[in-house]
């Protein structure tokens, strides 16, 4: 019944079903909207396991993250949530920090320890990166009551509000859309090094990069996730178009992909409006220690079963995220209303 | 002010043969036809221009990403519009 729905692919030269196409753009355009990330660990496993040819998957994905993430950006632009000026610093840190990497690992590789360093350093940093949110979500409530108590504590002793600890080596820069003045050596250091980890791990990057700019730069969640897709749109674009000169973007495919990511973002990006922050930080720490769990599986020869598990995670969050979203809108609305009423009555 | 713009242009200039640099070729290219015997339509049209041109394959398959995804997101405003889901400006806490 489904096969009404197969498409022939002139570069690919085969038939494959738009609808896994589509759906697959879908899922991965909410989590890209939602967290501010490509997503091509999640799609490439996706098509592997539904027999897209592989000679195409990657250049046919990155085609699509670009389309994806102009509508992604121009949306979180409007909710004021790009940080255009940081997010420029960022392509250029991140750039020169990827080919650093990418040395390091030919250099890892001359040494035949390029494998088994790149697969533990990957999953030690999906899972440390997600128990580390996990424990910054837990704790929150704890730590703002300790910060109030110490604030309240300076005020009554007459003493200056305790300073935030912070490395201030000039110049320092003023970004005022994140409303964060740092130091021109952290931003560059911070983005230099999650360049480094992307080009030694050979990944994009937007996993590392939104966690970076929150927790190393100290950007509100919703600017981290609306700046991450800036510099991804760029990636993105330069992917499309380098994979395009090699004769590896299927078309067609991209198309489809694009036609549900573009749908799906929208429903990403809608949804941060209504989540948020700490919502945001916690529903990315379970995303990423489910995408170590796949990375782990595979390093076990469970190659299907990774791919499964990878493709499971982003359809459930998906769901979650499409929810919330829909809560998010009712609880507006009933907002709405009530104050609607509030007027009319005398 | 002025030393500091002037800082941030060679660091950019700095980094240009680095970003030309690091588009380093991760993949090789595809040798490969595609024939166009039972192809009509647009997928001759794309597929012709991939047999002749990767260049212009290329940049008309990068411009139409950009262009339908645009357009996609255009009629999906619109839609979230009129069921009462559009966007202004946050604000941002956490």
């Amino acid at each position: 019944m489904l096969d009404i729905f197969n498409v022939y692919l002139p570069i690919a030269e085969m038939q494959f079903n738009a609808l896994i196409l589509v759906a697959i753009g879908f899922s991965v355009g909410v989590l890209g909207g939602f967290f501010g990330v490509g997503g091509a660990w999640v799609v490439t496993p996706a098509l592997n396991i539904f027999g897209f040819p592989m000679a195409y998957a990657i250049g046919t994905d990155l085609a699509h993250i670009f389309g994806k993430s102009i509508v992604a950006t121009a949306k979180h632009r409007k909710m004021g949530n790009v940080d255009m000026k940081l997010g420029l610093l960022s392509i250029v840190g991140s750039v020169i920090g990827v080919e650093i990497g990418a040395q390091n690992v030919m250099w890892l590789t001359k040494l035949g320890i390029a494998g088994p360093v790149v697969r533990y350093l990957y999953m030690f940093l999906l899972f440390g990166l997600g128990i580390y949110m996990l424990y910054d979500y837990m704790t929150k409530d704890k730590r703002a009551a300790a910060q109030a108590a110490k604030v309240a504590e300076a005020a009554r002793s007459g003493m200056a509000r305790p300073a935030k600890k912070s490395w201030n080596l000039p110049p320092m820069i003023h970004f005022p859309a994140s409303g964060i003045t740092i130091s021109f050596w952290t931003v560059s250091g911070v983005f230099l090094f999650t360049g480094w980890l992307s080009g030694l791990l050979g990944v994009g990057g937007g996993f590392i990069r939104m966690p970076a700019l929150i927790y190393l730069i100290g950007c509100p969640t919703a600017i981290a996730v609306g700046t991450d897709l800036f510099s991804v749109l760029f990636s993105g674009a330069y992917g499309c178009f380098t994979y395009g000169i090699k004769g590896r973007v299927e078309i067609i495919a991209a198309v489809l992909m694009l036609f549900g990511a573009a749908i799906g973002a929208q429903i990403g990006v809608t949804a941060v409006k209504y989540i948020r922050g700490y919502g945001i930080r916690l529903l990315f720490a379970i995303m990423i220690i489910l995408a170590g769990t796949s990375v782990a599986l595979k390093q076990f020869n469970m190659t299907v079963t990774a791919a499964w598990v990878v493709m499971c995670a982003a359809l459930g969050m998906c769901v979650v995220i499409t929810f919330k979203l829909y809560q998010g809108f009712k609880k507006e609305q009933a907002e709405k209303a009530a104050y609607a009423v509030k007027e009319v009555k005398p | 002010m002025k030393r500091f713009a002037a800082l941030i242009l060679n660091f950019l200039l700095l980094a240009v043969p680095a970003l030309v640099w690091a588009a380093a070729e991760k993949a090789e290219p595809l040798e490969k036809k595609v024939n166009l015997a039972n192809l009509s339509g647009i997928n001759y049209f794309f597929a012709d221009w991939y047999n002749n041109n990767m260049w212009l394959y290329a940049i008309m398959v990068t411009a139409l990403m950009g262009v339908v995804g645009m357009l996609i997101a255009f009629v999906t405003d619109i839609f979230l519009k009129m069921v009462g889901m559009e966007v202004s400006k946050i604000e941002h806490h956490e």
